[in-house]
């Protein structure tokens, strides 16, 4: 399997040369490309080298880096391997081609993303929303949407929950755990 | 004779013994708490022996059971649904997610307190209740209906202006018929 793993590395390198690789233990390889050539790589996983399936697209949002991140993963049911396409998209003004005419069922990942994350899929073709329905408020999976905040002005709450303990305190409290100075950045 | 006093409190209990027999649930999960309704309606618990069974159409059941968390988006159904059905018409929230939220309470999609939506006869505590508490909220809506104090329907009716506030500020495009009794 290893040397399928650096045949498929070695192929896809020849053909897009500024695609990042990484070799991942077991049936895992990642490839890192710009958005623009992400369309010609999967198809090219596709056709040429026998990914026909695919398995999931998800995004990632690195409010740090202020980029959203789509990651396309692949299998190869004669390989058994499988492949991760990650790119990065500008998090101002998210568009992605749209890959539904490559896979079919990736027209449900993108109508998903564009209302979690309101990413634009250029030439999507779904004027219905999907899960959320007449939602107002901005996309909700996106880290800087506040959502305990969005509750309380929205849902009516009944009293009595006021004594509710933010855990990661009790936890540090109780049992004298340090934790790391990230953590005390979220709450609960 | 029909307008006798006495006589009426004779039909009501005759009438509502008759009701709390026949407790025909509608089909309907929402959320998790659907799958308890299996182990509570088959042979171990077997929910028929207080005349609890289901019933495929809201207009043929008496009891609306929210299983669980509401997303708004099934609130729209259940709204419909609670106004298909006919009297005698009870609900019962089960769950701690239909009394406070749960462990949904900070959800941007669901609602966190289902009384300010639809009249509850009888919550049932628990994430999840096991079949016995949920036989025990059965015997307790029983119990409410032969005394004659399930009334959520006809606060439905008398107070609809509230309910219907509350439905339209988590449902802002309304769609829906509006049902004149």
């Amino acid at each position: 399997m290893e040397k399928t793993k650096l045949s498929i590395i070695s192929q896809i390198k020849n053909h897009f040369n500024d695609a990042r690789e990484k070799n991942y233990p077991y049936n895992r390889v990642d490839f890192s490309v710009r958005k623009e050539i992400v369309p010609q790589v999967l198809l090219y996983l596709k056709d040429v080298m026998g990914f026909k399936h695919l398995s999931h697209i998800s995004c990632v949002d690195w409010l740090e880096d202020n980029e959203f991140e789509l990651v396309f993963i692949v299998w190869s049911p004669a390989d058994k391997i499988k492949v991760f396409v990650h790119t990065r998209l500008d998090r101002e003004h998210p568009v992605m081609d749209n890959l539904d005419m490559i896979w079919r069922h990736a027209h449900t990942y993108e109508r998903e993303m564009r209302e979690m994350f309101g990413i634009q899929f250029t030439g999507l073709d779904a004027p219905e929303e999907f899960l959320l329905e007449d939602w107002q408020g901005p996309p909700p999976m996106r880290r800087d949407f506040d959502t305990e905040t969005y509750a309380a002005e929205t849902y009516w709450e009944r009293p009595g929950r006021e004594d509710a303990q933010d855990v990661r305190e009790t936890i540090e409290k109780r049992t004298g755990e340090v934790l790391p100075d990230f953590a005390k950045n979220y709450k609960r | 004779m029909i307008n006798d006093k006495n006589s009426q409190k004779i039909v009501d209990i005759i009438r509502n013994y008759a009701r709390k027999h026949s407790l025909w649930i509608l089909a309907y999960g929402t959320g998790c708490g659907a799958i308890e309704i299996p182990p509570t309606m088959t042979s171990r618990y077997d929910a028929e022996r207080l005349g609890v069974r289901g019933a495929a159409t809201p207009r043929q059941a008496d009891v609306l059971l929210i299983t669980g968390y509401l997303t708004t988006k099934t609130l729209k159904r259940v709204i419909r649904v609670y106004e298909q059905m006919q009297d005698p018409k009870y609900v019962i929230g089960f769950g701690s997610c239909t009394i406070n939220g749960g462990m949904y309470w900070d959800s941007y999609n669901t609602i966190k307190a289902l009384d300010r939506y639809l009249p509850v006869d009888v919550y049932i505590n628990g994430c999840m209740p096991r079949p016995e508490s949920v036989l025990a909220g059965f015997a307790k809506l029983q119990e409410l209906i032969q005394a004659g104090k399930a009334d959520g329907a006809k606060k439905y009716k008398e107070n609809l202006e509230w309910y219907r506030e509350n439905q339209k500020k988590v449902i802002p495009t309304w769609r829906m018929p509006e049902y004149n009794w």
